[in-house]
Order: structure tokens, then C-alpha cells, then sequence
């Protein structure tokens, strides 16, 4: 065990001659290791592993020798160091039917294949509706988690990432509806939500209720009512659900009730039609959260607003 | 005395009624016709398929049902036919007499009975079947192979459905009682042997019980679904009602707000009534206060 000891320690250790106890700054845009108590520079020509850097030299060259190559992503795609030769350049390349001489391209990593291709997957269905880049990393996480598991290996990768997404934007405080990911995904409802509660536990993680506030925001500005009427909007959809007005009812419809009130209200006058367009809502079932909200109208509108309509014009369906 | 006498051809020459096709065991010997004070024995499963017997233990089942306890339940193995003005020497283990279960003095029972919805149940017929004779000559008959490999039958009288497939085997479902489901099993089963197969009745099981109940007062979800997380899963985006799967009876139970419950997954009557006794605690806790 002695030995052993020994083998380790006669290991060569990058070190500050002056400071051996110093752990070393790495300086990677010149590529040294600077010892931070006398400023000597220990180690250079240190392989710099993060995205390359640009050269503005010479904007029409498309081959800058300096590119080593994609930044790596250690997390998702475990440290996989293999590389391939690329497409060629020039005229020897190409034999005489102008095929590429060099062909294989493919069999880069067979393992990852599904991952990689998921997380393609993944990034195109959020950048459809502008989803910012921390719940595209939490989705490719969440992605990872259970392919590895392999729990959910017979179903399909499209579904577990959609349902992936689903539950990141839920996580990270900003639900969307199922109907939103399904506008952005090629997979039914059904099955998104049947993937939903099996990666639940499957992770055994759980998220948080959904409430009327979350999607307020959203849907208001999509049909372009100014902020004095998205906020009444939260306040109504709010108490209502305090007042206990609509028992059981989707969180989704309530909302959608609450702004077809508050517009109506308003200057600013949506039809059941378009809220329903755009927060996937049937009209019918807008309509019916309605019935259920009109009765306390009165109470349900903040102190503060400025009437357009008053409370007794409101339309009665 | 009528259900004595209509049993006497049956023990008289212990010949084998018509249409069964397999020795037939005798149920009561012939010294039992008249009142003779033996103990009633449990009823042997037996495979012969007298639909005459099967009514008549139904009708006795069905007076020992109102008896019983909501505590009690009778498995559907085993059965005492006791027979009217005859008291029994000592009380055979299932007599509505004594509950079973204890009540705990700490909390009083829910005095709700969920009421059975639906039973699913299946059967062996042990025999192959053709499909397409048995649709083209049986009543209330639907074959589409194209669409489904089952000849799909219904009867009237417990009001059910039975998907019958060439392999022999059969599921019967809609019935509201495990006597009714077995009572309309052998029917089903006895049309097919009226239209020339083997048919025999091996291994009925009952497969599926849904219930289903009203607590009465309406129910805070979202609080069941915080304090119970790792068993209830409520998402009104996919479904209204709240789905805890509960582990100690293996039932899953779909609680609505309005304070109606719905229990399925079980194998035995039993298992509902437990399950709702577990729940009605938990769902007084959460119940809505305006």
C-alpha cells in the first residue's frame, strides 16, 4: 500500500516552484497557468476546451485554422473526446461522378444518437415559441435523466421530450398548456400527458399546481390589451377562485373568462372566439365560466379600474 | 319449502339434467329434501352449467347480501345456502352474525356504502369456437373482425355484455354483482353450448369491481393533492377529478369536487369498502368550508 502511495505522488504535478501549495488561475484566452501569489506563469500551450474564439482577420475565408471544433457539453453528452473526418475541400476530393471520395460521415456516436436528436428535437419546439435557454437546459436534463433511466424506453423520444418540456416550463415557474406544447410538437395531447405522469415517477419529482396568474401575462399580451386590463384580469380570475365561483373548473377556462370580462370592460373589446383562439379554449367553455363569474361581477373587478362599460352592461350570455 | 321442492328432480334418479354435458355432482344428497337439521354445507364450484341452480343460488346469495354488514363480505369461492326455517347447528364461518372487523372506537365508520357499478369478469369455455356461426345464429350478436377478433353478445336479463373470442376464452362485463356476473357468465355460456360447442365454465374469475359513492359535502383538491403528493395526482388540464392510487388495498380512487368518488381496481368487494373507509377520514379533513 506503501508502494502505491508513492507511485501516486511521484506523479508530475503542475506547480508554482516558489508556491507548490498554490492552486494555480488558468488564464484561458493565452492559454497559461498563472500562480496567483508571485504572478509566474507555470504552464502554457494549455488545450483550451471551451467554443472558439473568432477572428475577424478575414471574413470570407469559411476554414479558420484556429477552430478546434464545437464547444463541448460535458453534462448531456458524457465527454465523448471522438472526432471524424470531415467533408473535403478542394478538387481532389470528389472522383470522377462528383461523389465524395472520404464517405463516412455517419457512426459518430451511436449510443447518443437518440440523445442528440432529442435535444435537436428539443431545441426546435422551444425556439417555435421563444423559450428562453435555461428551460431548454433544464428539459435536455430532465431528457437525460430519463433516458438513462430507461423506464420509459418502449415510448416514443418525441413524446418523452415534449413532455420534458412540459414539465421544465413548469418547473421554472412558467407553465405552459398542454395545447401550446402540442401546437410546437407533432404528438397528441394524450400522449404528452401520458408521458408527463410517467417521467413523474419515474423521476419521482412532482410540480406545483397550475394557477390562473400564470398564463395571464401570456394570453393578454397575445391579443395586445394594454396592462391596466391584464391586471384586472388577474385580479378577477383570482378572486374568483378565492370565492369559490367556479368549483372545478380548468384553471385555463377561468382565465379565459376573466379576460373576456375584463376586455369587455374595457376600451379594448375581445370576442369568446379570439380568447378561445389563442388561449385553446372552446368558446362554449368560456362561455360557461362566464355564467359562473357574472352573477358577483361586481365584486370581482379591483377597486381601481376605470369602466369603459359599467358593471351592469356587461354582456349576459 | 318451495326451494326444497323444486331441487327434487335434481337428487331424485341423480341423473344429469338436460343440456349439461358433464357429470353432474350432486349438491344436496336425497336425504336432504325434507328439513333434516344437518349443517349446510359450503356449495362445491362445480362446471355443469344448470342455470336452474345457478338462479336459485343467487336468489339465497342475494338475501344473505341484504343481511350482511357493510364489514362483511362473501369471496366468490364459497357460499352457505342456509336453508329457510332450518337454524344451524354452529355458525359457519361467513353468517352474517358477528362483524369481522372491528370498528375502532377512535373514529366511527363513514356510514356511506359505496354501491358496485360495473364487475369485470372472464371465463374459459374450454373449447375452440367459431366466431362467424355464432354470430350469424345468436340473438343480439356483433362480429366485425375487421375491426375487433370478438364476437361482442348481450343479454337483457343481467343487463351485460360479453366479448367472446375463438380461442374459447370470454370476458363478461356490465354486471352489478359478482352473482349477477357469474349468473350471466353461465348464460352466455349457455347459448354457445345451445348453438353446439362443448362449452364448459373453467376458471371464473372476477377480474375488476367499480364503485362508486357520494361523501357529500364538496372537497378542497388542491390541499389533498399538497398534503398527499406522492400518492394523488390532480392535473384539471387532463382530467377534472383528483387520481389517488391508494398502495394498502391496491385501489385507485377518482375524487371529484363535488364530493363523489369513484373506486375501481378491485378484485374483491371488500377491497372498495376498505379503500373508502381509508379515504373518508382524509376527505373530511379537506372538505370546503364556505
Amino acid at each position: 500500500i506503501l508502494k502505491t502511495s508513492r507511485q501516486i505522488n511521484s506523479l508530475p504535478k503542475v506547480q508554482c516552484p516558489n508556491h507548490p501549495d498554490a492552486i494555480l488561475v488558468e488564464d484561458y484566452r493565452a492559454g497559461d497557468m498563472i500562480c496567483p501569489e508571485c504572478g509566474l506563469v507555470v504552464g502554457d500551450r494549455v488545450i483550451d476546451v471551451g467554443s472558439e474564439w473568432r477572428t475577424f482577420t478575414n471574413e470570407k475565408a469559411t476554414n479558420d485554422p484556429s477552430r478546434v471544433g464545437d464547444a463541448q457539453n460535458p453534462l448531456l453528452n458524457g465527454g465523448d473526446l471522438s472526432t471524424m473526418i470531415s467533408k473535403g475541400t478542394g478538387a481532389a476530393s470528389f472522383d470522377e461522378f462528383g461523389n465524395s471520395k472520404y464517405q463516412n460521415r455517419r457512426t459518430m456516436s451511436s449510443a447518443d444518437r437518440a440523445m442528440l436528436n432529442a435535444f435537436k428535437e428539443i431545441t426546435t419546439m422551444s425556439d417555435r415559441i421563444n423559450l428562453p435557454r435555461n428551460i431548454i437546459d433544464r428539459t435536455n436534463n430532465l431528457f437525460k435523466q430519463v433516458y438513462e433511466q430507461k423506464s420509459l424506453k418502449g415510448r416514443s423520444n418525441d413524446a418523452i421530450a415534449s413532455a420534458c418540456l412540459y414539465i421544465a416550463c413548469r418547473q421554472e415557474g412558467v407553465p405552459r398548456t398542454f395545447k401550446e406544447i402540442c401546437a410546437v410538437s407533432r404528438i397528441s395531447k394524450k400522449e404528452i400527458g401520458r408521458c408527463f405522469k410517467l417521467i413523474l415517477k419515474a423521476l419521482e419529482t412532482s410540480v406545483d399546481l397550475i394557477t390562473t396568474g400564470d398564463f395571464m401575462s401570456r394570453f393578454c399580451s397575445n391579443l395586445g390589451l394594454p396592462k391596466q386590463v391584464q391586471m384586472a384580469a388577474t385580479y378577477i380570475a383570482r378572486k374568483a377562485v378565492e370565492l369559490d365561483l367556479v368549483p372545478g373548473r380548468s384553471p385555463i377556462s377561468v382565465a379565459a373568462a376573466a379576460i373576456y370580462m375584463a376586455s369587455q370592460a374595457s376600451a379594448e373589446k375581445k370576442t369568446q372566439k379570439e380568447i378561445g383562439d389563442i388561449a385553446g379554449v372552446a368558446d362554449v367553455t368560456i362561455r360557461q365560466s362566464y355564467r359562473l363569474i357574472y352573477p358577483r361581477a361586481a365584486d370581482l373587478f379591483p377597486p381601481d379600474f376605470k369602466f369603459d362599460t359599467p358593471v351592469d352592461k356587461l354582456p349576459q350570455l | 319449502m318451495e326451494q326444497n321442492n323444486s331441487l327434487t328432480p335434481f337428487p331424485q334418479g341423480l341423473a344429469s339434467p338436460p343440456g349439461a354435458m358433464t357429470p353432474v355432482m350432486p349438491i344436496f344428497s336425497p336425504t336432504m329434501r325434507y328439513n333434516t337439521g344437518l349443517t349446510p354445507q359450503p356449495v362445491q364450484n362445480t362446471n355443469s352449467l344448470s342455470l336452474l341452480e345457478e338462479q336459485q343460488r343467487q336468489q339465497q346469495q342475494q338475501q344473505q347480501q341484504q343481511q350482511a354488514t357493510p364489514q362483511l363480505y362473501h369471496s366468490q369461492v364459497s357460499t352457505t345456502t342456509a336453508l329457510p326455517g332450518n337454524t344451524p347447528v354452529h355458525t359457519t364461518p361467513l353468517t352474517p352474525m358477528t362483524p369481522i372487523t372491528p370498528a375502532t372506537p377512535a373514529s366511527e365508520s363513514s356510514g356511506i356504502l359505496p354501491q358496485l357499478q360495473n364487475i369485470v369478469s372472464t371465463v374459459n369455455l374450454g373449447c375452440k369456437l367459431d366466431l362467424k356461426t355464432i354470430a350469424l345464429r345468436a340473438r343480439n350478436a356483433e362480429y366485425n373482425p375487421k375491426r375487433f377478433a370478438a364476437v361482442i353478445m348481450r343479454i337483457r336479463e343481467p343487463r351485460t355484455t360479453a366479448l367472446i373470442f375463438s380461442s374459447g376464452k370470454m370476458v363478461c362485463t356490465g354486471a352489478k354483482s359478482e352473482v349477477q356476473s357469474r349468473l350471466a357468465a353461465r348464460k352466455y355460456a349457455r347459448v354457445v353450448q345451445k348453438l353446439g360447442f362443448p362449452a364448459k365454465f373453467l376458471d371464473f374469475k372476477i377480474q375488476n369491481m367499480v364503485g362508486s359513492c357520494d361523501v357529500k359535502f364538496p372537497i378542497r383538491l388542491e390541499g389533498l393533492v399538497l398534503t398527499h403528493q406522492q400518492f394523488s395526482s390532480y392535473e384539471p388540464e387532463l382530467f377534472p377529478g383528483l387520481i389517488y392510487r391508494m398502495i394498502k388495498p391496491r385501489i385507485v380512487l377518482l375524487i371529484f369536487v363535488s364530493g363523489k368518488v369513484v373506486l375501481t381496481g378491485a378484485k374483491v368487494r371488500a377491497e372498495i369498502y376498505e379503500a373508502f373507509e381509508n379515504i373518508y377520514p382524509i376527505l373530511k379533513g379537506f372538505r370546503k368550508t364556505t
